[in-house]
């Protein structure tokens, strides 16, 4: 070793000059990649274990695979369901939001804010309420319905004026038809006479009521909506360049949008119609992680999945910590946590009216 | 003189415009008409011959104890809430000359609620009377944190309302922890997030009137001033205003009367949005018309919503402050359009 020191000094130097850039991009994906399944496998372990009965972790390992004790029933029939619910959700609302901000080329796009989620919710409310016995795949059918519904009635208003389509007249547009669509929800839940659980559980979301057929009715519409997403990756990134340069790529533009906004519909029906509209996970996620790896659909796409399950799964853990014993939906630590970072995007856009 | 305003709002005077009065005096009757109506609606049917007794003070049988107990209270509610918030948006709008600010909009009503609430859960023993400063410091509070926000090279219309949105999504965030956190029961729970003027006695109304009773005369003297601010910062200095001062001063007053109404009845939407500028298409620009014209309409808005969430199906209760979103919702966005043409 000693020898070979003096006699190739310069090509190490090239090699370290020149490299830095391409390495630390691929070392910063491999570092989200592994900090977010690090978080991932904690985040389980520690949904598994607490709560009105707390569960040591030492014992959690193996409620997974059996369950024969009372602590271990637990775990199999509700904890389970929670996280992986958690984890599902999260993955589907994170993944719509950076579709919709790809597809829409703006930063304020996500499911709460364009009132897609929204919509979701008032037409699975009033599909509930009108047939209270509806449950599991109609539902999420109806919700897809809604979500459609809502978000191109938002995005013909705000392009109404004319020419492109501000991020600000969107946002405006998508929150105040988000809020008369809430109202109209509260209006319903209230001649449905239901309980402050269920009115708190169809305004927030969560994921404290999962049980194994939620999962069972979202997953595949989720795997469905992920597989697409992720094979869109390509062209949503030449769509990142600009219409006019994706147009002379040979991107057919208009088809890429229309296949983004129909995953997007699928994806947030299908989350929301199981858990609610858990708040700004579509918004912040996408932005999170395109901070930490770059604006590449083919990382950030997966990324924002495990990303947004993350936040969802550790908003529920925290949401059991607000007042236990209780438990309340994870969308009020999300609203919590989100709120800020939307203020923040919405400081940063810049208006040319 | 000032067309700016009046321009955008009302392209032709209206009949109104020229007979101010009459139409005026037409709402007045509509409003009071409306009221008796709205005191016999509710989860019992009270005939209109025991409404008229009750209220000129003929309380002996239980129909009139009913209606002076619980529907008397909600009544002058209404129209108290109704005028609080429509002054205030007609103030709002006035000053930062911007056709879509609002309480609500801007971030108040929510600020006001959360630091409400915040008060009421924290100090379990906190007489209500203390909700409305704290209501008025959450409320101010909001407004300048927005204000600051949205502030950059100038704060456009837009951008405040959508920094005003982000805001107000942050305290709603703040308040549905709190409910959380601190269960009432649901009907509580739903006057702080929507709005409603279920359940309030006469105190609350003694809360509200003082406010109403001193703010608002305030601001119909000063609206000269609002009219003068209209013309722009350059020509209302040059007319001797001091501008900045009187910006202040009327923000301080709009911010307050939008608290003491979330004070009492919860987070209300829209109404300080829409009544001012139904006044305007109506009375035109001129403050000195349209702010109590804005008054009235926002004292029908508030009887209207009232009596629509407590008669639509009886014995249920739909918050007001749902009924004037579901009213209010699309009204904005037409603005929104129109703002964008």
């Amino acid at each position: 070793m000693t020898s070979s020191v003096g006699t190739v000094p310069k090509p190490v130097e090239d090699v370290t000059h020149k490299r830095p850039r391409i390495v630390t991009n691929k070392q910063r994906v491999t570092w989200v990649t592994l900090a977010l399944l690090v978080l991932v496998v904690a985040g389980v372990l520690w949904g598994l274990s607490i709560g009105s009965q707390q569960i040591p972790l030492s014992r959690v390992p193996g409620a997974i695979f059996k369950a024969d004790q009372p602590d271990e029933l637990i775990i199999q029939s509700i904890r389970m369901p929670r996280v992986v619910l958690a984890l599902c959700v999260g993955a589907a609302l994170a993944v719509a939001g950076a579709l919709m901000q790809a597809v829409a080329a703006n930063p304020l796009a996500a499911p709460e804010i364009m009132g897609v989620n929204a919509g979701a919710v008032f037409v699975v409310v009033l599909a509930i309420t009108v047939v209270p016995s509806l449950s599991g795949a109609p539902t999420i059918l109806l919700a897809f319905g809604g979500a459609a519904v809502a978000g191109v009635s938002v995005m013909l208003l705000a392009g109404s004026g004319g020419g492109r389509v501000s991020p600000v007249r969107l946002a405006l547009a998508g929150v105040t038809a988000s809020s008369l669509l809430i109202s109209l929800t509260q209006v319903l839940i209230i001649f449905d006479e239901n309980s402050a659980d269920s009115v708190l559980f169809w305004l927030v979301g969560g994921v404290n009521f999962a049980g194994w057929s939620d999962i069972r009715n979202l997953l595949p519409w989720l795997v469905l909506g992920l597989i697409g997403a992720f094979a869109m990756a390509r062209p949503l990134n030449l769509l990142a360049l600009g219409d006019d340069m994706a147009r002379g790529l040979g991107q057919n533009v208009e088809r890429t949008r229309m296949y983004g906004s129909a995953l997007v519909i699928v994806l947030c029906g299908a989350a929301v119609s199981v858990a609610g509209p858990v708040a700004f996970i579509g918004l912040i996620v996408p932005h999170i992680i395109r901070r930490l790896v770059g604006s590449s659909y083919t990382v950030l796409l997966p990324l924002c999945a495990v990303g947004g399950g993350v936040l969802v799964l550790y908003a529920d853990i925290a949401s059991r910590y607000v007042k236990p014993p209780f438990e309340v939906p994870a969308g009020v630590v999300t609203a919590l946590i989100g709120a800020p970072i939307f203020v923040y995007l919405a400081r940063r856009q810049k208006v040319t009216s | 003189m000032s067309t700016a305003i009046v321009a955008q709002h009302v392209r032709r005077t209206s009949l109104a415009q020229r007979h101010p009065s009459v139409l005026m005096g037409s709402l007045c009757v509509l409003a009071v008409v409306l009221s008796f109506y709205s005191l016999s609606v509710g989860a019992t049917d009270v005939s209109m011959g025991d409404v008229f007794n009750a209220v000129i003070g003929n309380t002996s049988d239980q129909a009139a104890q009913i209606v002076v107990q619980f529907q008397l209270p909600r009544v002058l509610l209404a129209w108290l809430v109704g005028i609080a918030l429509a002054v205030s948006g007609s103030v709002m709008q006035g000053v930062i000359r911007n056709p879509l600010a609002a309480p609500d909009v801007v971030g108040v009503t929510k600020g006001a609620g959360f630091a409400g609430m915040l008060l009421l859960l924290a100090i379990p023993g906190m007489p209500v009377v203390a909700v409305v400063p704290a209501a008025f410091v959450g409320g101010l509070a909001a407004a300048a944190l927005v204000y600051l926000l949205a502030y950059r090279r100038g704060a456009t219309p837009v951008r405040i309302a959508l920094v005003g949105i982000a805001v107000s999504a942050a305290f709603e965030a703040g308040i549905r922890f709190l409910l959380v956190r601190n269960p009432l029961d649901v009907s509580a729970a739903l006057i702080w997030l929507t709005g409603s003027l279920f359940g309030r006695s006469m105190s609350s109304v003694l809360e509200i009137l003082p406010w109403v009773l001193v703010l608002v005369p305030l601001i119909v003297i000063w609206s000269r001033k609002l009219d003068v601010l209209g013309l722009g910062d350059d020509l209302a200095a040059g007319l001797g205003e001091p501008v900045e001062r009187t910006r202040r001063t009327l923000l301080l007053f709009s911010v307050a009367l939008a608290a003491a109404a979330v004070a009492v009845s919860g987070t209300i939407g829209f109404v300080g949005l829409i009544a001012p500028h139904m006044a305007r298409r109506v009375f035109g620009g001129k403050h000195v018309a349209s702010i109590p014209a804005a008054a009235l309409f926002g004292v029908l808005l508030m009887l209207f919503a009232d009596m629509l969430g407590r008669g639509l199906a009886p014995p249920l209760e739909i918050p007001a402050g749902l009924v004037t979103a579901v009213v209010g919702g699309p009204y904005f966005l037409y603005l929104l359009v129109k703002t964008g043409k």
